[in-house]
């Protein structure tokens, strides 16, 4: 079985490898079976090797870990056809199709796979879309769709409502949707352009086939570079220089695209623009189909699909595994009481700070697990280089509390430790209070200045007490699921027990602690149902003594 | 959970009863949208009957204060017990709301006799 790849490295031409060795290794040194002029490449990066089963790569301990799909590859993972091995700035493309479009890149113009774009990491589009107002502008695009969605909508109000929105955050010039009628043939079923705008609506036939057959997002920045508008002299002549597109795609197949062209010079598209209309019509397409077929049945799959989807993106973007360092231990969970809940907690390590919340969204369901997903990854973005925990919770709260018409809202405490000092700068936005747990076995509140929960009014100030913690010293954040899960006999399990249950775990190092009381929690429940999400997160300081 | 409803000329006393959580609350935030939409612009929400609020159940007050802000009515909370004022407090939220003990001191806040 030979090995079939498509090598894309950064800034020169895409070529293809084949090898009839059963093990490749890919790397900066020509020592390596595959060599690759990517200065950012370890020596040895990874090795690709043929099992009875079929290829398999693994990372060979570089610098930048090897991903497949965006994900990063821990152990060996087995390949499939289509699959993007990313090995620092190159790309590997196992087995491509035959009928790939040839270099994937052609200047200007970038094609993807809507598909590998919806399956990319959320780390992918953080790294990529930096700034906090343009972050929070796309979650919350995302969010209102997928509101507007879940709604009884016409097709009419729904094609309105994609092109409405996708101007309002992207800008074009002229947006169109077609759709692929009966017949198969692709018509155009709505349109929008900015005002002043005469003239034929235009879209290139050869870039409609490209998109909706292969399922490609387009990228064109530049139009008169790309032959593939050569004859299409009109395109040209009217002036349509930048262009993105999408695939209304969903897992039956294509529905038709979405086309967003810009005329003047002033506004080129970018990449992240094209992700973001790719997620926009990947939503849109789901309810198209629905609203087509009309069936309940559809309807449930849309609901459930969606639910799935957001309980595991809301999973996905807590922290698993925390930053490592001598002076602490951190340890939390989360167990949701439905498939997706509004409780959230995060911890990032910023030089010799270390941040920390513990959060708990209004209500439950898609739109609280959505508002959760906006409120921590507005946190990720609030903090690296704030000045103060006052500062980073006043922008985060300014934020949430923008356009929030549902009047969601997030209660919330959060801390900064200053690992060097102990020193502990702590705010509480409507939240529980907290315990700490000293060295000498005392257990007590852990007690900042109240203010109002997150997302309710913009102009709040988030005041902060502080606290220095002495080696030993431990910290117990956790949301009202923990004190009101209830027993069967409607009894609450109380902070009055969880206080018992701290003082009853002795020296416990953070992941023991969260060990007990969630054991503690579950014993007292007993198996009756839980209508709350329960979230713990423990911290021990050791100082640096 | 259930919701009583009482109208005493231009002024609606909704009074829900039971458990104010996050299946409930759904059911809360239909009746008052709806009533929003006809037209109520006068509003007490007698809370006496609720023993429990969740988060949620909050969400939805704090949702309707906000449209009848934006709609220039009157809202007014009365016959908040200790643990439901608990909860309005532990949030941040109580001074959002115009809040009364009983049912006829709102009603008198929005300037009607007593009944």
């Amino acid at each position: 079985m030979s090995l079939r790849l498509r090598v894309e490295p950064p800034g020169t031409a895409p070529f293809a490898h084949e090898s009839q060795a059963a093990s490749v290794v890919v790397g900066r040194s020509t020592q390596a079976d595959l060599v690759v002029a990517d200065s950012y490449l370890s020596r040895r990066h990874a090795r690709l090797y043929l099992e009875p089963d079929g290829w398999y790569v693994e990372d060979l301990g570089s610098k930048n870990p090897t991903r497949v799909n965006g994900r990063p590859v821990a152990a060996p993972e087995r390949l499939r056809p289509g699959d993007v091995i990313e090995l620092a700035s190159t790309r590997l493309v196992f087995e491509p199709a035959e009928n790939a479009p040839p270099g994937l890149r052609i200047d200007s113009t970038v094609f993807r796979p809507a598909s590998e774009i919806l399956g990319l990491g959320e780390a992918d589009l953080t790294a990529r879309r930096a700034t906090v107002e343009g972050l929070a502008g796309r979650l919350r695009l995302l969010n209102e769709v997928h509101r507007a969605l879940a709604g009884p909508i016409s097709l009419e109000e729904l094609l309105e409502l994609i092109l409405e929105r996708a101007f309002a955050v992207l800008h074009p010039e002229e947006g169109v949707i077609l759709l692929r009628g009966p017949d198969g043939e692709l018509r155009p079923a709505a349109s929008r352009r900015v005002p002043g705008l005469t003239g034929e609506f235009l879209h290139s036939r050869r870039l409609a086939q490209e998109v909706t057959e292969k399922g490609l997002a387009a990228l064109v920045s530049d139009a008169s570079l790309d032959e593939r508008f050569a004859t299409a002299e009109s395109f040209l002549s009217l002036g349509v220089r930048s262009l993105v597109a999408a695939p209304l795609l969903d897992a039956e197949g294509c529905l038709g695209m979405i086309s967003l062209n810009s005329r003047a010079h002033l506004r080129r598209f970018s990449e992240a623009d094209m992700e973001l209309l790719v997620s926009l019509a990947s939503a849109a397409a789901l309810r198209i189909r629905n609203i087509a077929l009309g069936e309940e049945a559809a309807r449930r799959q849309l609901m459930e699909r969606e639910l799935a989807l957001a309980s595991e993106i809301q999973m996905g973007m807590l922290p698993r595994r925390f930053p490592e360092r001598r002076e602490f231990d951190l340890a939390a969970t989360l167990k949701p009481a439905h498939s997706v809940g509004g409780d959230l907690y995060d911890v990032l390590l910023e030089g010799e700070r270390l941040w920390l919340i513990v959060g708990d969204v209004s209500g439950k369901g898609v739109s609280a697990a959505l508002f959760m997903a906006v409120a921590r990854t507005l946190f990720r973005a609030v903090v690296p280089g704030a000045a103060s925990l006052a500062a980073a919770l006043g922008r985060m709260n300014r934020e949430l509390a923008r356009d929030n018409d549902r009047a969601l809202f997030v209660t919330a405490f959060a801390g900064c430790l200053d690992l060097a000092t102990g020193e502990l700068a702590m705010a509480n936005a409507g939240h529980n209070v907290p315990f700490l747990l000293r060295g000498d076995g005392s257990v007590g509140p852990l007690v900042a200045p109240k203010a109002m929960a997150l997302g309710v009014e913009p102009e709040r100030e988030y005041p902060t007490g502080s606290l220095r913690l002495a080696p030993g010293d431990r910290l117990l954040l956790y949301t009202d699921g923990v004190t009101e899960a209830r027993d069967g006999k409607d009894q609450l399990f109380s902070e009055a027990r969880l206080e018992a249950t701290l003082r009853a775990a002795g020296e416990a190092g953070a992941e023991e602690l969260v060990r007990i009381c969630l054991a503690a929690v579950e014993a007292f429940a007993a198996g009756a149902p839980q209508s709350d999400d329960i979230a713990l997160l423990a911290l021990q300081y050791h100082g640096r003594g | 959970m259930q919701i009583r409803e009482v109208e005493l000329d231009d002024v609606l006393v909704v009074a829900p009863a039971g458990r104010v959580d996050s299946t409930s609350s759904t059911q809360l935030e239909q009746l008052l949208f709806d009533r929003l939409d006809g037209g109520s612009r006068r509003m007490i929400v007698d809370l006496a009957g609720i023993d429990y609020i969740s988060s949620a159940g909050l969400r939805v007050l704090l949702w309707l204060a906000k449209r009848m802000q934006a709609e220039k009515g009157d809202l007014v909370l009365c016959g908040m017990g200790e643990p439901v004022r608990q909860v309005f407090e532990l949030a941040g939220l109580l001074p959002l709301f115009a809040v009364e003990g009983t049912r006829d001191e709102a009603l008198t806040r929005l300037g009607r006799k007593s009944t």
